[in-house]
């Protein structure tokens, strides 16, 4: 019964925070251009926009577009419901890092298959690039996440990211944490591996596969693709300070709620400079990066066992 | 009842045999529907036998011919259970497919003589798994070998039969390694049976087993498609017949892997570290070296057949992980990833053949096997397509499909054997792991590839096939549907299947698998899945109860789009073609030819694009001109002059009496 | 070094934002239609609207003022408001210039392609009525003889801060 509870509260902390992670990262970009900029909760209200249009479908998709959003929302759920974010040991037990690499892999999928059906030029790059970062980024995610596996003496995500396990106090995962922060980029298509923030189709990646996307259903990829910010933020705010409350009692979960705000807010700020100092690489410069990324999460593995 | 049991066996070979010859009584549509009603007789009695043997293991299986001299003395224990099971089951499967399949290719093949090879290759590989002995061992190899022979050169086009060679030269120097080898360990007594071979090879001099052991290496690694042995594979399999392919890819090369296992678990006695990291490093290099061809080729059964390459490397890599474990000590490592490897190929065994199934209907769809033409047919066969999502997800090894699950287990147990005191196995598992994570993220790659392009958006062939196009009959889409179900129910199943196939190391409960202090309920994974997005599909319908949907062109930009402007399977997979291009070595080359001499700017393009295979263009070609250059100075002896001749007689003549006395 | 001065201008720079009353609505624009009030109302007031803009053969003056909306002067991103790629994700169609006769169907699927409620602008005096080339045989005219107009924003060009207060005049802003 405490586990259910406990998923609840977690399932809705985060999924009532994570477009607020969207409009903090916006938010503080824009400080940072010198403009004043959006207030963050205007992401809530532009979700809700959308969600009262109307579909736009193209005529020539198949059950596939729509089932799109549905599996991709499905599997940013399952990544709240599983991971260690609110509680330390929240979501199923049995959990481990090659489930969670698959399902994020899973996730990218479906977003891909949803570019393709269309079947229009753009969608199609943008499917073929976002392909590309998935599959090179996966075998860099479950080398990292096995570095960090070896150190927390278990394979469950618990072990790994809900037990105060952080760099500061196991120095040996400075490598794979920063492994793990390029993997996060990735993933989440942010500077330098695709431009969020672009017009410019030839530029895009994943905005290139939504194109299509309308209404509720563009809400939901949207909302996916926050969460996942959201996720990716807290798990590596988890390594570094934050400790998820480890019983059902309000002060270890108040506490525990102020780390994850505090991880969202100083996070967004992190990724919002490195946004505004660096510039997005060229498509085909992401093979340096993703080269960088592999020896990167190796190295760290290595050091593991030295250290 | 137990007394039928030793007669299922018995009977299922002599029903592949009737089938055989039922098929050759005529061209009528009777004839190929009798074929095929015995051929799946046949593998629904293999598979009776070969539960029969699961389900009391210590008894085994034996028919024996009492009368004759050299009698074959056929048998099944519990590890040819397993191999016999997948085979009468993908026998029984593609029988169901090919009665509309062949129907609707009458004129392209000859059916009886076609279903006639079926029978044979099946029974050839029936034959492999039950010869408790060399002698009928190697018969059903060469049984098995020229039938699939035959049936690569079915449609007799030009590429087919150079396929074919290709296939017969690698296959039959395969077989003559097999057959020297067990020469070498027989020391003279072939008709041995393999519990006699394995005393002999106990006793052999010292320099024989690792001359056998190479030998071995290279007739069923030659057969199973290793790299750099594999160069026939992806040209032979496409060109069979799609139920044929997919009996070629999902069983003939499991059987290689059954007489490698074979041979090395029960014949030779443990092998050592060197030859366990030999099978590793040849594991490793097939995965890796499949998967890049399969993420780039632009052919739907080519794709799948370097899949299958990449497939079996990974196979491979953890046999030579389990065997490189037991030589290490590390024998829970062992037996857990040597029970990952079964469950593995069984997996592979289902979802290559059903891809392969699929890509029958597929091909015929678009009367091509070129990605490049294909697209749109999720549209027009929305529950096919559905059933290949399946499939494309399971080969791509993602959660919750069974395939996950074999490579889950192989994941931790080498997750769990990182130790700090051993620094050589910490990099071998090092090395291993960082290989194997970067294959599986190319396989998703080749798999979504294969789904994507063919299925999703609309057709890119010029001439609009699909309007046409046949649509799947009821026994095709049995088949298919019958290897989605198993591989999504293996999923929930793997430990199951594990405490059969006595992967008990992995097994705790019959719904939990468990590797060092990991564990997992795949039931649960999948009920969770399943559970979240239909969380999302009822929220949606709370949230926006009214259906306001409306239908309008793609999204153009002004300007009217076509199926010509759709991303292509070549574009698809440029990133990783530039990205590996110092592996691949793809030549690309725009041919500018002017059209006017006075005009530079108007000119014909023309782009040209070859994948090829570096190991034909560095080595087997290289080699190949190196001994016809060989031949043409031996030829020059041959002047015509009878006199030199009976020169060249009388210096043999000498020079034997020269040795011999 | 480069990244020091990059952050002092970024931190300490001069704060060069119009403050919004700069662009308080004239009266005039209070009177907009009750097509468009519906419309707003329905999305939240538009409070946060996406806009793509379409070129319907305009002399790219406009275009130009629009893209000034983005800068750190108008910046129209505090307004909730934000350019965006595709016209399915628009909530608002920036529709610029005369429509000639070559991109009369280039706005008129546009707008089909863009999911409704959809609120139409049309920026500019070509816009809003043909402007100069009104009843040139190479233009339809004005956009509302194409599509649907719920607001009119004229000029030639308009500048940003006109197009602002027009904005401002029909939508609550949060800020």
């Amino acid at each position: 019964m405490t586990t259910i509870v406990a998923l609840i509260l977690q399932l809705v902390l985060v999924l009532l925070l994570s477009p607020l992670t969207i409009g903090l990262v916006r938010w503080f970009k824009a400080r940072l251009q010198g403009r004043l900029g959006a207030p963050p909760w205007i992401v809530y209200t532009a979700l809700l926009t959308t969600l009262k249009k109307q579909h736009v479908i193209s005529e020539n998709v198949s059950w596939v577009f729509r089932f799109v959003p549905f599996a991709v929302l499905g599997m940013a759920a399952f990544l709240v419901l599983s991971l260690p974010l609110l509680f330390s040991n929240g979501g199923l037990p049995q959990i481990d890092l090659f489930i969670l690499a698959g399902v994020l892999s899973l996730g990218s999928v479906f977003l891909v298959f949803g570019g393709l059906d269309a079947g229009t030029a753009f969608g199609g790059m943008g499917a073929s690039r976002e392909m590309t970062i998935a599959a090179l980024v996966e075998p860099v995610a479950l080398i990292t996440f096995s570095a960090f596996a070896v150190v927390a003496g278990s394979s469950s995500i618990q072990d790994v990211f809900g037990n105060g396990m952080s760099v500061f106090s196991h120095p040996a995962l400075v490598l794979s944490f920063a492994a793990l922060v390029l993997v996060a980029l990735a993933e989440n298509a942010r500077y330098p591996v695709d431009n969020p923030a672009t017009h410019l189709e030839l530029t895009m990646v994943h905005e290139a596969m939504l194109l299509e996307y309308s209404g509720p259903y563009l809400a939901m990829l949207e909302y996916a693709s926050s969460i996942k910010l959201t996720v990716f933020l807290v798990l590596l705010g988890n390594l570094i300070w934050v400790k998820p409350s480890a019983a059902l009692a309000p002060e270890a979960i108040g506490l525990a709620a102020a780390g994850i705000l505090s991880t969202l807010i100083v996070g967004s700020f992190a990724l919002a400079l490195l946004e505004s100092s660096i510039a997005k690489m060229r498509f085909f410069r992401l093979q340096e990066y993703m080269s960088v990324a592999f020896f990167l999460s190796l190295s760290g593995f290595i050091l593991v066992f030295l250290l | 009842m137990s007394f039928f049991i030793p007669y299922l066996l018995f009977a299922s070979l002599s029903l592949t045999v009737i089938s055989g010859i039922a098929a050759l009584g005529g061209r009528a549509m009777i004839f190929h529907k009798l074929s095929q009603i015995f051929l799946a007789l046949s593998g629904l009695l293999g598979m009776a036998a070969s539960v029969a043997v699961f389900l009391s293991p210590e008894i085994g299986m034996r028919v024996s011919i009492a009368s004759a001299k050299f009698s074959p003395v056929f048998g099944l224990d519990l590890f040819g259970a397993v191999f016999f099971f997948l085979v009468s089951l993908v026998s029984v499967l593609c029988a169901v497919y090919a009665v509309p399949y062949l129907r609707s290719y009458r004129t392209t093949y000859h059916l009886p003589s076609l279903n006639a090879l079926v029978a044979a290759f099946v029974l050839g590989m029936q034959i492999v798994i039950v010869s408790t002995g060399p002698f009928p061992f190697m018969i059903g190899w060469e049984i098995m070998s020229l039938a699939s022979f035959f049936l690569v050169v079915s449609d007799r086009s030009a590429e087919s039969v150079r396929a074919a060679l290709l296939y017969l030269v690698m296959t039959h120097l395969g077989a003559a390694a097999i057959l020297a080898a067990f020469l070498l360990l027989a020391q003279g007594s072939f008709f041995a049976d393999f519990s006699l071979l394995t005393n002999l090879a106990g006793t052999a001099p010292a320099w024989v087993l690792p001359v056998s052991f190479g030998l071995f290496l290279f007739g069923f690694g030659s057969k199973s498609g290793l790299v750099p042995f594999h160069v026939w594979l992806p040209e032979a399999h496409p060109a069979a017949p799609s139920h044929v392919s997919a009996l070629m890819s999902g069983v003939m090369l499991k059987i290689a892997i059954y007489g490698f296992l074979r041979v090395t678990l029960f014949l030779l006695p443990p092998i050592g570290t060197t030859a366990s990291l030999v099978i590793l490093g040849f594991g490793l290099l097939t995965a890796l070296y499949g998967v890049l061809y399969a993420a780039l080729d632009r052919d739907f059964k080519r794709t799948l057949a370097f899949s299958s390459i990449e497939n079996i490397g990974l196979i491979f890599t953890m046999i030579g992980i389990s065997f490189f474990a037991a030589s290490r000590g590390l024998e829970v490592l062992f037996e857990v990833v040597f029970s990952a490897a079964v469950f593995f190929t069984i997996a592979h065994a289902l979802f290559k053949s059903g891809l392969f199934l699929i890509s029958g209907v597929v091909v015929r769809a678009f009367h091509s096997r070129s990605l490049e033409k294909m697209g749109g047919l999720s549209k027009r066969l929305p529950v096919f397509s559905a059933f290949f999502c399946i499939l494309a997800l399971a080969a791509a090894s993602l959660p919750p499909f069974g395939p996950f699950f074999g490579e889950w287990m192989f994941f931790q147990s080498l997750l769990g054997h990182f130790s700090l005191h051993d620094p050589f196995v910490n990099a071998i598992l090092l090395l291993t792991f960082a290989i194997s994570a970067l294959v599986g993220g190319l396989a998703i790659f080749a798999m979504v590839k294969l789904f994507a392009l063919s299925m999703l958006a609309e057709s890119r062939s010029p001439e609009n096939a699909l309007e046409h196009c046949e649509r799947p009959a009821w026994g095709e889409m049995f088949s298919i549907g019958v290897f989605t179900l198993s591989v999504l129910l293996l999923g929930p199943f793997a430990p199951a299947v594990m405490a059969l196939i006595r992967g008990e190391a992995a097994v705790p409960s019959l719904w939990l698998l468990s590797v060092g202090s990991a564990a997992i309920q795949p039931s649960v994974l999948l009920l969770f899945l399943f559970a979240c997005v239909l969380a999302v599909w009822i929220l949606r319908r709370l949230m926006s109860r009214v259906e306001h949907e409306r239908a309008y062109h793609r999204w153009d930009c002004g300007a009217p789009v076509n199926a010509s402007m759709e991303y292509t399977a070549t574009a698809f997979s440029a990133p990783i073609r530039f990205f590996f291009r110092l592996i691949l070595r793809t030549k690309k080359s725009v041919d500018v030819l002017p059209v006017l001499a006075t005009n530079p700017w108007i000119a014909s393009k023309s782009f040209n694009m070859n994948l090829r295979s570096i190991w034909m263009d560095f080595g087997y070609l290289p080699l190949g001109r190196f001994f016809i250059g060989l031949s043409l100075q031996v030829k020059k002896i041959q002047s015509g002059n009878i006199r030199f001749y009976l020169f060249l007689i009388f210096a043999a003549l000498i020079l034997t009496l020269r040795i011999a006395l | 070094m480069y990244i020091l001065n990059l952050f002092q201008t970024l931190f300490l720079g001069p704060k060069v934002t119009e403050h919004p009353s700069a662009f308080a609505s004239d009266d005039e624009l209070e009177t907009a239609g009750s097509e468009l009030k519906r419309i707003i109302d329905a999305l939240y007031g538009g409070r946060s609207l996406r806009i793509r803009a379409v070129d319907g053969g305009s002399t790219n003056a406009e275009e130009i003022e629009l893209t000034a909306l983005g800068n750190a002067y108008y910046d129209i991103e505090r307004f909730g408001l934000s350019f965006v790629a595709s016209p399915r994700h628009a909530d608002m169609l920036f529709v610029t210039g005369p429509v000639t006769r070559n991109l009369e169907t280039a706005v008129k699927t546009t707008y089909e392609a863009t999911p409704h409620p959809c609120i139409v602008v049309a920026v500019g005096d070509g816009a809003c009525t043909g402007g100069i080339w009104k009843d040139s045989y190479a233009v339809v005219g004005a956009v509302e003889n194409v599509i649907p107009v719920h607001l009119k924003i004229p000029g030639d060009p308009p500048s940003p801060a006109q197009i602002l207060k027009a904005l401002m005049g029909v939508l609550k802003h949060p800020a």
